[in-house]
Parts: C-alpha cells; structure tokens; sequence
C-alpha cells in the first residue's frame, strides 16, 4: 500500500464522524434557516427568505449581533490584558514552581461553568461581599449583578485559563536572549517590552484572542444566569428562539449568523497571523 | 601581537564576587582590560567565564566589588545604559525585523538622528559585507550571515567594549577560521576594547592580545598568549592549553627530579615533594634507540613505540617508557624513516621545555 493511500485510510474515521456529526447538521441548518414556522412551532418544509429578511431589517435583531460581538471583542481585550502579565511571568518560571501555578492556572477548567457562575453570583449579588465593602468605604453603591457588568466580569474570568494557555502556546519565540540584546543595545525595560517582547508574542495574542472571542460569542450559561435574563446576546437568543418561543427556523437563522460572524473572525486571524510572517 | 606600550586600563574588575543563591560562583576577581586591546576569557564550562562577561553587560549583578569603565564606576549602572556591545552565542537577532532593522535598533534607542541611523547602519553592513541581504530576515541567512549581523548590530553604536560570549561556537570549522580573522580585523579596525569568552584555546590565543584562564571562578593566569603557552603558571593551565603529556615525578631532598623512572632535568627551581612534569608532545625529539646514552644536558628517555596515529598534517606516536606513555607530535614529512609499534625508541627533549608543579590531584 502507497503512503498516500495509507493516509487516506486513516484520515477515513474522522472525515466520517465529522460529516455525520458536524457538516451534516450545519447544513441541516442551514436548510431549516430558508424553512417556516407555523403556529404552535410546527416546521413548513417549504423555500422562504423570510427569515432572513424579517433579521435584517429588525432592529433587534441588528442591535443583538452588534451588541454581542462589541461586547465579546471588549471581554475578549480584558481578558487579554490581565491575561498577559500572568502569561509571561508563567513563560518565564520554571521547575516545581512553574508546574504549580500552571495546575493553578488551569483548575479552574476542573469545575463547571455552571459552578463558577454561581460563584460569582454569590459574590457580585446585591449584599455580597464585594457591594458590601465598596459601600463600607462610602463609595457609591454600583449593581453588578444582572446586568451586562456581571456578565463582563464572570465571563472574563471564566475565560483567562484558555487565554494564558494560548498565550503561554504562542511564546515560543520569546528567547530571553533577545530581550538581553534589546536592554544592552539600549532599550529601556519599556521599549524593550513594546518593541521586542510584545512583536513576537503577537502570534500567541491573536491566538489567544480568537478563541476567547468565540468562547464568549458562544457562551450561554454565563449571560443567561448572571443576565438576569436582561442581557440580550446572540447565544440566550437561540436559546429562548429555540426553546421557549419554539421558533427553530428563526433560531437556525441566527446561529448561521454566529457561524458567520465566527468565520469573519478565523479570517481576520489569518489575515493577522500572515502579516506577523 | 603586544599591547602598545602607552596602553591606559579601560576596564577594571575590583574585588567583584557573584553568588547564585547559596552558590558562590566567583568568589572573587580583579582584572585589569587596557584600552583598545582584546582580551579572552578563556577556561571550561562552569568556570565562570560566562558569568563574568554578562556581569560586564550588566546582566547579572555582583554581590560585591566594583565595574570600573575608564575610571567610571559603572556596577549599578541598569544595562541600556551602559554602552556595551554584545555578541550572543546564538546571536540573539530579532527575529522579527529584517537584518536593516536590526542593525538600526541599537541606534534607533540612542535616538540618533534619522539621517546619522541611515547613514550608519548602511556602514556598518557592509564592514560585514552584507549590504545586500539588508532586507532579508534572520532567518533567511545562514549561521555566518547571523554572526556578521550580530557583530555589525554591536558595532554599530560605537560601544565602549565589545562583549562576544562564544561567538563562533555555533559555527562549523571552516567558517569559525574566517570569522576568527574577520573578527580580529574589526576589532583592530575599530580600536575598540573587546572581551572574548571562549572554551576554544585556538581561539584564545591565535585572536587575542592577552589571555585570562578561569578555573571555578579564580583566575589560574592573566598574559600573552605566548606566557600562557610558552610558561603556563599553573598545571591546569599547561594541560588545558595545547596538549601535553603529564608524568607523575618526585623532587629528591637533594633537588634531583626523577619521573617515569628517569633522572630529568629542569630549568625551573624545585621543591621537594611528589610532582606533576608536563612536556608538549611537539617538542620531543624521536629517534631510533641506538643503544647509547645521549650526551649532552638534554632529557633523554628510552622507550618502545606502542602506537602510531597518522593525524594528517601531524603523526601522534605513543611511546612507553618507565610504566609511562608518552606522546610525541612530529609533523608528517615523506623522507621520515619509518618506525613501526615495538621498535625501540629514544626521546630528547630540553630542560626549557620540561615543566614541573607541586602534584595537583585535583
């Protein structure tokens, strides 16, 4: 047997399992988005672009997919920048004491979202401890919880493990070498960082950044709970579309349109990632 | 090559000692770098010679003592602002701008002017005679390309001592010989004071006007590459400089020295005791055994051959003689009469040429 047949034949199981499971119910989808619903949820198999026409000119519709990429590139930007700090200084140690923090790093991934958004309900809530300390202070009383800054700070925080794990994937080409030569050709330890350290971790960045942009395009559990069902984004909308309104093709339109708005993002990724080459 | 005589100190290290934790690395160091000369530090791995180079660049500081640059105490100087040009072992170029960029960082962060960068940058590459590659990246060039960028990218700020850790040791032979020369001439070029770390005695001596030999963290010997060679201080030097046979000897109450079961002779004044006596395989003479002793105050030992191995431009013959194996470096002639392993053979070589030290197990 040739070595290309021999590759064709293992790559044989996975394109199967990712026809049936994955391509096969994109285009499902796909068709059930041109489909009509009747009263009571039932689906009319017949062609319409109704769907689509009646999410283009609503604009609750249009406010929905703005909002939720806006407010997922600004989660996406925070998690970066309090990622990062804790990113390089991992890069940077070593032995048992590297081994720790990474397990530190990564546990939270141990427990369920779910889990964690309760926790941050607990201590974000009205009385909670940190509402009660800004107020023992005598500052200005803010509601974090059930609103869009719950759900800032939950998901961000549910987010940093994936963020510095990419980070720490795309540093491979910090040498501390080279930030030495930078600091004795001159470069202050702030030029250093803008002009050497930050170029060439840009790949793990961008790498960083396009995940946690479609982890929190996608994320459902996080605004549902900490929403207080007042936030609207692109995931609770397929939800309720498809769960409670019992609309599904409406419901499939929409998550065509994540599907989009996720290709959009893979392509700036490699639009950036080319450029960095 | 000697230092010229009106040579002013540029470098000095005062009574500088490191400490990594609990391990005390150098314990403690002077040393003294004239102005325009190279010098090299020269011992292997572990002996601290890398450290000191970096603790130079700022890279690592002293516990205590002093960095004096032309009389300017420079040891709490913070690294970007002490004008030194480094040349790292794996040359250490910014992977992301092209080798222009690069050459121009250095003086991009001494905010030199536009004009002056374009100008100076161009200069500097093609003193390494890469003026046409200035577009490409690091990676696009091979080993010596790099090592020219590196060197152009130190030199091109003018530093006041050019740092080069081991700059040729990536290298494969051929190209480390042409580097070693084109190094030395933009040094000399240039006037500029440069430290040169290296495990390479080939190195050391043939690119350097002096030689500083480390052992764990102490300085064995600080001199010409001649001293070094011609009167090593000590017998780890004579043995990590240049090959040499080692003989296990002793010094009688009366002065006499005897090794390999042989009277010996030796210019050196002697103590008494057990002693190590080292001899260069080059400057022993070898002959066949006639059966006579030699005249002469030459140090003559008996021996039979025990093996030839034809190096090339060198043939290495190994002889025992008195429960000791010698060797012996001749280079390879055609009308050399030919000895075969069993023969009988007689060594001579000069009291000059025989060096004694008090037994060093270490």
């Amino acid at each position: 047997m040739r070595s290309g047949e021999l590759a064709v034949l293992l790559l044989l199981p996975i394109a199967m399992i990712n026809t049936i499971g994955f391509i096969l119910p994109v285009l499902n989808l796909a068709r059930l988005s041109f489909n009509k619903v009747s009263l009571g949820g039932g689906i009319e198999n017949v062609f319409t672009w109704e769907n689509w026409f009646g999410l283009l000119t609503d604009s609750f519709y249009l406010e929905l997919v703005f909002n939720s990429v806006w407010i997922s590139l600004a989660i996406t930007l925070t998690t970066l920048v309090v990622s990062y700090p804790i990113a390089l200084y991992l890069h940077r140690s070593s032995g048992p004491w590297r081994t720790f923090l990474t397990v530190l790093v990564i546990s939270p991934l141990l427990t369920s979202a779910v889990v964690r958004t309760y926790g941050w309900i607990a201590i974000l809530i009205d009385d909670g401890p940190v509402v009660s300390a800004i107020r023992a202070l005598g500052l200005p009383v803010p509601s974090l919880m059930f609103n869009i800054k719950g759900v800032f700070i939950g998901l961000t925080e549910i987010l940093m493990p994936y963020m510095i794990l990419a980070l720490m994937a795309g540093f491979g080409r910090l040498d501390p070498r080279v930030e030495e030569a930078a600091r004795t050709l001159g470069a202050t330890p702030a030029r250093t960082f803008s002009k050497v350290i930050l170029p060439l971790t840009l790949p793990g960045i961008a790498l960083g950044c396009l995940l946690c942009f479609v982890l929190a395009v996608s994320s459902f559990i996080t605004p549902k709970l900490m929403g207080g069902g007042r936030v609207f984004l692109l995931a609770t909308e397929i939800y309720d579309q498809a769960i409670v309104t019992l609309n599904w093709p409406l419901a499939s339109t929409l998550s065509i349109l994540v599907l989009i708005v996720f290709g959009a993002a893979l392509w700036a990724y490699s639009v950036v990632l080319r450029r960095l080459d | 090559m000697p230092v010229s005589q009106s040579a002013e100190e540029h470098l000095k290290l005062d009574g500088i000692s490191v400490s990594f934790g609990a391990v005390n690395v150098i314990p403690s160091l002077d040393l003294s770098v004239c102005k325009g000369e190279m010098v090299a530090l020269l011992g292997p791995s572990g002996c601290g010679k890398t450290t000191t180079l970096r603790m130079i660049a700022g890279l690592i500081s002293p516990s205590s003592g002093r960095i004096l640059v032309g009389g300017r105490n420079i040891t709490r100087l913070p690294i970007h602002d002490r004008d030194m040009g480094m040349v790292f072992q794996s040359y250490a170029l910014f992977p992301h701008m092209d080798v222009l960029r690069n050459v121009q960082f250095g003086l991009q962060m001494r905010n030199v002017s536009k004009q002056d960068i374009e100008q100076r940058s161009k200069e500097a590459l093609e003193l390494v005679q890469l003026g046409q590659l200035a577009q490409r990246k690091p990676k696009e060039l091979s080993g010596g390309q790099q090592q020219r960028v590196a060197l152009a990218r130190a030199l091109v700020i003018q530093p006041s001592i050019l740092l080069l850790d081991e700059p040729l040791s990536n290298l494969d032979a051929k190209l480390r010989d042409e580097m070693r020369l084109q190094i030395r001439a933009l040094q000399q070029q240039s006037g500029i004071t440069a430290v040169f770390v290296t495990h390479d005695q080939v190195e050391a001596l043939s690119m350097c006007d002096r030689v500083v030999v480390m052992r764990n963290g102490r300085i064995e010997q600080f001199g010409t590459p001649t001293e070094i060679y011609e009167r090593p201080a000590t017998a780890f030097v004579a043995n990590f400089v240049g090959r040499t046979n080692r003989l296990k000897g002793t010094v009688g109450s009366d002065g006499r020295l005897s090794a390999a079961g042989q009277p010996l002779r030796a210019t050196a004044k002697l103590l008494p005791g057990p002693v190590d006596v080292l001899v260069r395989p080059h400057r022993i003479a070898l002959k066949p055994s006639n059966g006579l002793a030699a005249a002469g105050d030459g140090n003559v030992v008996e021996g039979t051959m025990s093996g030839i191995i034809f190096i090339g431009d060198l043939v290495q013959y190994i002889v025992r003689a008195g429960g000791a194996e010698i060797v012996v470096e001749e280079a390879t002639r055609r009308e050399r009469p030919s000895l075969g392993v069993g023969d009988k053979v007689q060594l001579t070589w000069s009291p000059d040429d025989t060096l004694v030290y008090p037994d060093d197990d270490k």
